[in-house]
Parts: structure tokens; sequence; C-alpha cells
């Protein structure tokens, strides 16, 4: 199974670490510069979480004043989003993608660095804001005028000028990443690797960067009207030119209402990888997480007006029908996860703690978005507590989660080292309740009528011991990364011990060495269902549920090599039918299916798989 | 020797203990453990060695926190009450379901070491599917019914508009009512407590909200309703209170520096009591001005444009009230001056503001000794001076 690393025929020619890590297109090694950037930010993000909710722990605090709070905010907002998440998820597809599809890199490596250049040299721009008399404070979303003009006045200085700066920059480079994905997918999958065998991690990439694609666009023209308005005397959002601001708004969030599902669909993507691994069963319904995930793909693109119920100029009923209609292709989902898991064997390895931490607390998410979809209460707490309740639940309690059971997923494959399954379980009770601490109690605070993005609050009752409360969890999820920072320093510094498949894996990442070499594989699996990897190991007839036919005489446990050829899908060239089989799986004899070549069963506890040697075949 | 010596003895403890626990866990758990613990405490610190700042007193929501939003005041708001138990109930019967499932599933479903090697693969169950797609397809479809029924009666608004209207106008960091049916009384706030609307109880009033520069909310909690402020539209909705009281609202779409500060009340009075009210104010409004306040000190200031005073700095004497002679100059623009801190509650803000080459007179309150800054309160970052008070 494991793709041997072939003596190379030519030297390695002699590049220094630092020059090969700054030019290199290799989609690993970008994979890897994403993923730490991303970090990075995460970091700097979080600093800003923890001085704002300092500021708000009790009532009538002075830890910062306004002007710095109102950075504060945007700051938070914007890293998080444009240079945590999304780069964070690019890096784990530009990693896993092309393995998954058993192609040898992207389709186009050069703009691929490219595209990761562009984000610490963006987020630098964005960040010079504090250089330069102050950071964007006009919160992530930079609502016109306040953003702009109004009036012939200018409201914000020049941080704004360098959010758009840094916002444009960035965006481009996940236009680039966009494109480099729909194609690498489209066009460079391995033979037999048809669209409905795709790994549902490829297909969310690939609605997320068709979504990218269409949205982001139209938020750098947003941009670029709004600096057309602040600097050369336009007039698209000041009314005294005849402008209208409520026209941002429909811009920006037809941006960014996509923009939440370019977040959250690559963890959807992760946990729908991790369930089938953890629980030794396939996905349940493939077709229907297809279907859900190109629904809410589409249906994204209608919505975006229900981030404005309140400026009573839309069209209600329209984007109330369809924000309630989204919510059911992410229920199928819901109830997809739980069937795939249900008569399963579930290893509570902390990949899985994730996955169903993400599970258990996104649904809180989702069903607050099935309350603000009810126009009479989106009146009552929009722009309020219950919205950052909302909002950090999908995205915290979804997209971190996802991004961290990936993490603890993949890193064995990118690393070739196990991560401590005890420091990766501390993570994750830290995060889990801290998580809750930090954002059940301001769904209450917002119920209860306290506004967003304000500096100080007055001690209504139960306001002072609820953001206390928020404050407490905020502290915690901060506290528990630590374990997980101390777990990656740890396990970087010890020999390698994953193999090439420490979670007995279902897709084709699995199929060579933790890390890959540069050309990723020698050789691929046939690849004859969503889970090419597994029909290797555990033999396609066990695998699936569907009967082949009996040849007379002839007991069901076939091998494949006795399939007709109708179900075997299209031949690899050169090879004739039956013979795939034979070249794939030479221990497997006629008896029955759970012959299976690989060392041991994988153990009834937590302890991944005993590893799959080289020598193994 | 009886006993070893304390330090010994406490030492030994402290040996014992870590210990026990470096057994009981990984001495990197412990780290992590004390690490966490740290920043927990750091927290605690930094929260309670904060100064306290300008504290903002107006309470919006007097009603304990709870599950539920505030009971409403208004008719309207009761279209809030109606639904929001439904979906309440909804949501509470998805959650216990789909996390009882998890938590069977992770309870039954365990992996030990007596299972097979592969559990049955079973790649989907199409009865299941198209139930679980069909029954929350219902669900939804019931939600958005009952909400275009009741948004049409939130939104309802008079053929003609009721007796009372108020026109709000939002502006950084303050509101100003005007009451144009009832002889064109104006109000407008100052410092944090911003100004109060005063208005019948138990009959349709019309509020209509204008900006002068970004976007505004207006948000009484209490009335479970929001409407944005947004310059260059007009937004109006209509409501009836049903019970008399004071409601406190404040601004809920993020317009800059002190959006945090931007506050209202709204007091609703039986219709008696309002007349009388408006009476009242009608006569305070056409009384001559009191006469200007002996030893008071008077200042010209004019306002040139969005970006300047002239001059951009006075000096004045404490103890005293200033009035300021105040022209405005700009062809384009109103204008007028404020002074920031200047009493405990925060800013001096004169009233009316002076319409494009109008001239006002306004009165500050005594100022005690120090430097000041004076601002337009229409363009408060772009137009400043400072102001030296001396003793």
């Amino acid at each position: 199974m494991a793709t041997t690393t072939l003596a190379p025929r030519t030297a390695v020619y002699g590049r220094s670490r630092v020059y090969e890590w700054l030019t290199t297109t290799d989609h690993k090694k970008i994979g890897v510069l994403y993923i730490t950037t991303a970090f990075g930010f995460f970091i700097l993000g979080g600093i800003m979480a923890l001085l704002i909710r300092t500021q708000l722990a009790v009532p009538g605090l002075d830890f910062v004043d306004a002007a710095t709070y109102n950075q504060l905010f945007t700051m938070h907002g914007t890293t998080m989003i444009f240079f945590f998440v999304m780069p964070m998820t690019t890096g784990l597809a530009n990693y896993i993608v092309p393995l998954q599809i058993g192609a040898a890199d992207m389709a186009f490596p050069r703009i691929n660095a490219l595209s990761y250049w562009m984000v610490p040299l963006s987020g630098l721009l964005l960040y010079s804001g504090y250089a330069f008399g102050g950071a964007a404070n006009a919160g992530w979303t930079g609502y016109a005028p306040l953003s702009g003009v109004s009036g012939g006045r200018l409201f914000e200085g020049v941080g704004i000028d360098l959010w758009i700066a840094g916002l444009v920059l960035v965006g481009t480079s996940s236009i680039l990443g966009a494109i480099n994905f729909i194609a690498t997918i489209f066009k460079m999958r391995a033979p037999g690797l048809t669209l409905m065998r795709m790994p549902l991690f490829v297909w969310n990439t690939l609605v997320t960067s068709v979504l990218l694609l269409f949205a982001v666009p139209v938020l750098t023209a947003g941009f670029v009207m709004l600096f057309i308005d602040r600097h050369y005397g336009g007039g698209f959002f000041d009314p005294a030119l005849g402008g209208n601001p409520v026209l941002w708004q429909h811009v920006f969030w037809f941006f960014g209402h996509p923009e939440v599902y370019i977040l959250i669909l690559p963890a959807f993507g992760i946990v729908t990888e991790i369930l089938p691994v953890f629980s030794r069963k396939p996905l349940f319904g493939y077709k229907a997480f297809v279907f859900a995930t190109a629904s809410i793909g589409a249906l994204g693109f209608s919505v975006w007006a229900h981030h404005m119920f309140t400026t009573g100029a839309v069209f209600l009923p329209f984007f109330s029908f369809f924000t309630f209609l989204i919510a059911v292709p992410t229920g199928i989902k819901f109830f997809n996860w739980l069937g795939t898991m249900w008569g399963g064997q579930l290893r509570f390895s902390t990949p899985l703690l994730f996955a169903l931490g993400f599970i258990s607390l996104f649904l809180i998410g989702g069903l607050d978005g099935a309350f603000l979809a009810v126009v009479p209460f989106d009146f009552h707490v929009q722009d309020t507590y219950w919205v950052v309740s909302h909002l950090h639940y999908v995205l915290v309690a979804g997209s971190v989660f996802g991004i961290f059971a990936a993490l603890y997923y993949w890193f064995p494959k990118i690393t070739g080292r196990m991560l401590h399954e005890g420091l990766g379980k501390v993570h994750w009770l830290g995060m889990f309740v801290g998580t809750n601490l930090a954002f059940f109690p301001q769904h209450l605070l917002g119920l209860d009528g306290m506004p967003r993005r304000i500096v100080h609050y007055a001690d209504n009752p139960g306001w002072g011991p609820l953001n206390f409360l928020s404050t407490v969890g905020a502290f915690t999820i901060a506290a528990s990364i630590l374990p997980f920072l101390w777990n990656v320093v740890i396990s970087l510094r010890k020999a390698p011990d994953a193999g090439d498949d420490p979670w007995d894996g279902n897709t084709l990442e699995w199929a060579t060495t933790s890390p890959p070499p540069a050309y990723n594989f020698d050789s691929l699996p046939p690849v004859r269902s969503e889970r090419p990897l597994f029909d290797l190991k555990h033999g396609a007839v066990a695998a699936h549920a569907v009967a082949i036919p009996a040849a007379a005489g002839e007991t069901h446990e076939e091998t494949r090599a006795d399939a007709p050829e109708e179900m075997l899908g299209e031949p690899i060239e050169g090879h004739e039918a039956g013979q795939i089989a034979a070249e794939a799986q030479p221990g497997v004899s006629e008896a029955a299916p759970d012959a299976t070549p690989h060392d041991a069963r994988p153990k009834a506890d937590d302890e991944p798989t005993p590893r799959r040697r080289k020598s193994d075949k | 020797m009886l006993a070893a010596p304390a330090n010994t003895q406490l030492r030994e403890f402290f040996r014992t203990l870590l210990g026990y626990l470096t057994r009981l866990t990984s001495r990197r758990v412990l780290w992590s453990a004390l690490l966490a613990g740290a920043l927990g405490a750091v927290a605690l610190v930094l929260a309670a060695c904060a100064g306290t700042g300008q504290n903002v007193t107006n309470i919006t929501n007097p009603n304990p926190v709870s599950w539920f939003p505030p009971v409403p005041v208004t008719e309207q708001g009761d279209q809030v009450t109606g639904i929001y138990p439904l979906i309440f109930a909804v949501a509470v019967a998805v959650f216990v379901l789909v996390e009882g499932l998890l938590v069977i599933i992770a309870l039954r479903f365990r992996r030990r070491s007596s299972d097979p090697d592969l559990p049955a693969q079973m790649h989907g169950n199409n009865l299941l599917e198209v139930t679980w797609t069909l029954i929350p397809a219902l669900i939804v479809a019931f939600l958005f019914w009952q909400t275009v029924d009741r948004l049409a009666k939130i939104q309802h608004l008079s053929d003609s508009p009721p007796a009372v209207v108020v026109e709000v106008t939002g502006f950084q960091w303050q509101w100003t009512f005007d009451y144009p049916n009832q002889g064109a009384l104006s109000f407008t706030g100052s410092g944090t407590t911003g100004p109060e609307m005063v208005v019948p109880a138990s009959e349709p009033i019309r509020i209509r909200l204008h900006s002068r520069d970004v976007i505004h909310s207006f948000y009484v909690p209490l009335f479970n309703y929001k409407l944005d402020v947004i310059p260059g539209r007009t937004n109006e909705f209509e409501i009836t209170i049903d019970e008399p009281g004071t409601y406190g609202g404040q601004c809920a779409e993020f317009c800059g520096l002190s959006h945090a500060d931007m506050f209202f009340t709204v007091r609703a009075v039986a219709r008696a009591e309002f007349d009388q009210w408006v009476t009242e104010q009608q006569a305070a409004a056409s009384q001559t001005p009191a006469p200007l306040p002996s030893g008071g000190q008077t200042l010209t200031l004019n306002a040139v444009s969005v970006t300047a005073f002239d001059p951009a700095t006075l000096t004045a004497k404490a103890g005293q009230p200033i009035v300021f002679d105040f022209h405005n100059l700009d062809t384009t623009n109103p204008h007028n001056v404020a002074i920031e801190n200047a009493t405990p509650e925060g800013a001096w803000v004169g009233t009316p503001i002076a319409n494009p080459g109008q001239t006002a007179s306004y009165s500050t309150p005594p100022l005690q000794a120090g430097t000041y800054t004076y601002f337009c309160a229409v363009h408060p970052t772009t137009m400043r001076g400072t102001l030296t008070v001396q003793p």
C-alpha cells in the first residue's frame, strides 16, 4: 500500500532551506506556509478578543478607551475572517486536495505561491494602520457613510484606506486560489475518480471556490467604490451627491453572506471526512451530502439582505423565505452525519472529539439563524449580542472546531508524527467549555437588549455577571490553546512515528508516506468508489452492500477479480479487466474478505492503528 | 528535635503533592493546567485593577435577564411575544433530538475490543433521508407563514398620520426630537442622558427617522423593535404604547467614537397629561429668553467650514457661565458649539443647532479652571478648538 520512495536518479540540487521555503511552488509547502501564517493571525486576533472581553468584563471599566476599542473589534473581526479562517482552510485544502484526488500538485503552482505571499503582505498593509494614526475602526463590515463620506464629510482616517487596500489584496489572493482549486479539481483527478467519488472535503473546497469566485469580486468592487467616495469625490454612498448608503450594505452583504458559507463549508468537509474514518462506516447518503453542499452554495447567494432587515429598505418576505429554506440542506447534513455514526464503531481520538464538538455546538449557531429568519424577532435582536452569540457559535464552534479537527487529523500526514492524545483532549475540553461559557450568555444579553460594538454598558440587571462569565469563557479558550501549542512543539521534536495511515483512513492521502514525497505518489490504488484506500485494504466486496452475482458453484466471498466488468467502472488504460485487483491485492485469496493484508486490527481504545511500514505491501 | 522546622515540612508537603499530581497526570498536562489557571487569574486581576472610567448609567431594561425577550409595552411588540415561544419550542425540540442522538451514539457505538473488524457498511436509506428533508421543510414553511403574517401587523401604517408625529434626528452622538404638530417643539439631548420623548399612551404615534451624518438605529428594547436611521432616507414606523412608563433606548448601529453613549428615553403618559405637557413646553419655548447671567462673559465664535472654527483657541474665566455669540458663516452646513467634559455627565452641547447663515446664543454652565476642547456637535472630529479656563 505504501508508496516506496525510490532512490532519486539525480541528486537534489543544493538550496538553502530558507530559499526553498521562500520560493517553493510545492502545494504541500505552500499549505504549511498558509497554515502557520493563519495561526499567527489567530493568535493576534485572539489577543484582541481578550482585550475586548477584559474591557467588557464588568460595567463601567476604562481598560481601553472608545477609540482603541473601536479599532479592536474591527481588527479582531477582519483578522479572524480574512487572515485566520480563510487562509487556514485554504492551506489545509492546498495540502490535502491534490493528495485526495491523486494529483501531483495544483493546476497552477506558481499562482499558488503568489496567492500565499499576498496574505502576509496584505496583513502588513492592514496592520500598518496602527503606525499611521489608527487602524481601521468602522467594524469589519465597514458600513458607509461612517467608513466613507456623507455631506462632504470624511468620517474616519487612513486606517480605513489601509483596510481597503489590505482586503483588496487578500481578496485577490482568494480569487486566484479559487481559480486554482476549480481547475485542479476538474482537470487533475486520478483515473477512476469521478466527481461522485470525490471525497467530501474536495467537494466542499470546490463549492467554496465557486462561491469565492462569484462573491469576492463584488466585495472588491465595493471597496473601489468606497475608495472613490473617500478620495475622488464619488457619490456612490453619499446622499448629498445622490448616493445611497444602503447600496454599500447590498454590495457588502452580497459578498458577505456567501462569505460565511466560504468560512463554514471547509469545516463541513473536514467533519464529513473524519466521521466515516472514526466510525469505520461509509458516509451515510453521499449523494445527499453533495446535493446539500451545492444547494447551500447556491442558496447562499439569495439571502444576503437578511443582514439588513432593520434598514427598512429591503423586501422582507423574500429574504426571510430563502433564509428559512437554507436551513433544510443544513439539516440534511446534520442527520446524515448522525446516520454515518449510527451503528458504527467509534474511536474517540481527538479529531473525532472536535468533530463531535462541532456537530453539537454548530447546531446552536444554526438554530440561532432560524430564529433570525423570523423578521419580527430580528427587529428586536439585530445589532445586539444575540447576533454576536450566533456568529461566534457558527464561527468558533463551527469553523474553529473544524479547523482543529483537521489539524489533529492531518498533522500526522503533514509531519509524520502523531500528536499527543492526552494534551489534545485537554485542549478539546478547554475549548468546548470555554466556547459555551464565552458565547452562550451572549444570547441572553442580546435578548435583554444589549447592543453590539459598544465600549461600555450600563449596569442593567444581570448584564454584569453574564458579561463576566463570557470573559471567563474567552480566557478559557485562550488557555486551551496552550496545550495545543505545547503538543505541536513536543510532537515535532520526536522521531517520525505515524506511518502512512495511522487512522485507517479511506481516502488517497493516506496511500502515500507521511509526509508525502515531493511528487506525492509513486502509484495510485485503483479508484472505484469514494473510499479507494478502504477498498484496497478491506476488499471492495466487503465494502459495498451491493451483491455481486455469484457464478455457478462460487460463494459470495469472491474477490474483485471475479466481479463483472460493469461493476468495476472504467478500466485503467493498459490494464485488462481483473488484472487490477490482482496487482493491487496480491495477498487477497478467494477466502473470506477479511483476510486483509494489513498488520493488525485497530485497537479498541484511542491508540492509533499500528504503523504500516514501508516494507509492507 | 521533636518536629522538623516549618519550612522543611512545607517543602515535604509540596513535594508529596507534586508527586501525587504527577502520577495522576503527566507533567506536561500539569504545566498546561497551571498556565491555564494563571491566565484565568490574569483575567481577574486585569478586570479588578482596571480603573473605572466614565460610567454610562442608562438602564434600557430594568427587568431581570430572561430566556425570553422583555415583555413589550407596545401593541406591535405583542407580535414578537406571540411567535417567540413557538420558535423557542421548535429550537429546543431539535436541540434535544440532535444532542440526545449524539449522546446515544457516543455511548452505544463506542468501539469495543469484542467488535468485528468492520460494522455493517450502510450507505444510506432513502426513506429516512426523504423524511428528514420533508419534516424540516414543513417546519420552516410554517414559521415563514407566521413571519409574514406578523410582519404585516408590525409594519402597518395608518392611512393618515396620527395626531402625534415625532421627527427623530440622529447625529453623532446625540438625538433631536421634533414635534411638528405640537407647535414645533424641539428637544436635543446633552451628554449621555439624551433627550426625552414624551408621547401619549394608548393611541397610535408615528416616529419618523432622519440622520444628519452616518447610519444610526432607533432601538427601544422594551418595544422589541428597532429601525435604522439612514442619511438620505426617511424611515418611519407606528406604535401604540399600551403602558405608561419611561423606556430607555440607545443607538443600535455602530456610528463612530461615542456610539456607546448615544441614549434617549421615551416617556408614555396618559393623553391628558401629554396635552398638559405640550402646553407647558410651548409656554417655556415662547418665553423671552432669560437675561444673560450677570457677570457672564461673552465670547464670539464663528463656524467657518466643516473643518474650522474661528478662532481656534479661546480663553475664559472659571466659575461663570460662558455665553457664546455664535455665527454660522458656513453657507452649506449646520453647526453649533459643544464643550467636552464640561459637566460630570459629559459634554455640554449648545442648542439649537445653527443652520447656515444663522446666529445663535448658547449659554454654558460655569466651568472649572482647566483646558477644555470645544467642538461642533455636528462635526465633532473635524471642528475642534481649545478653550482655556482661567481661575
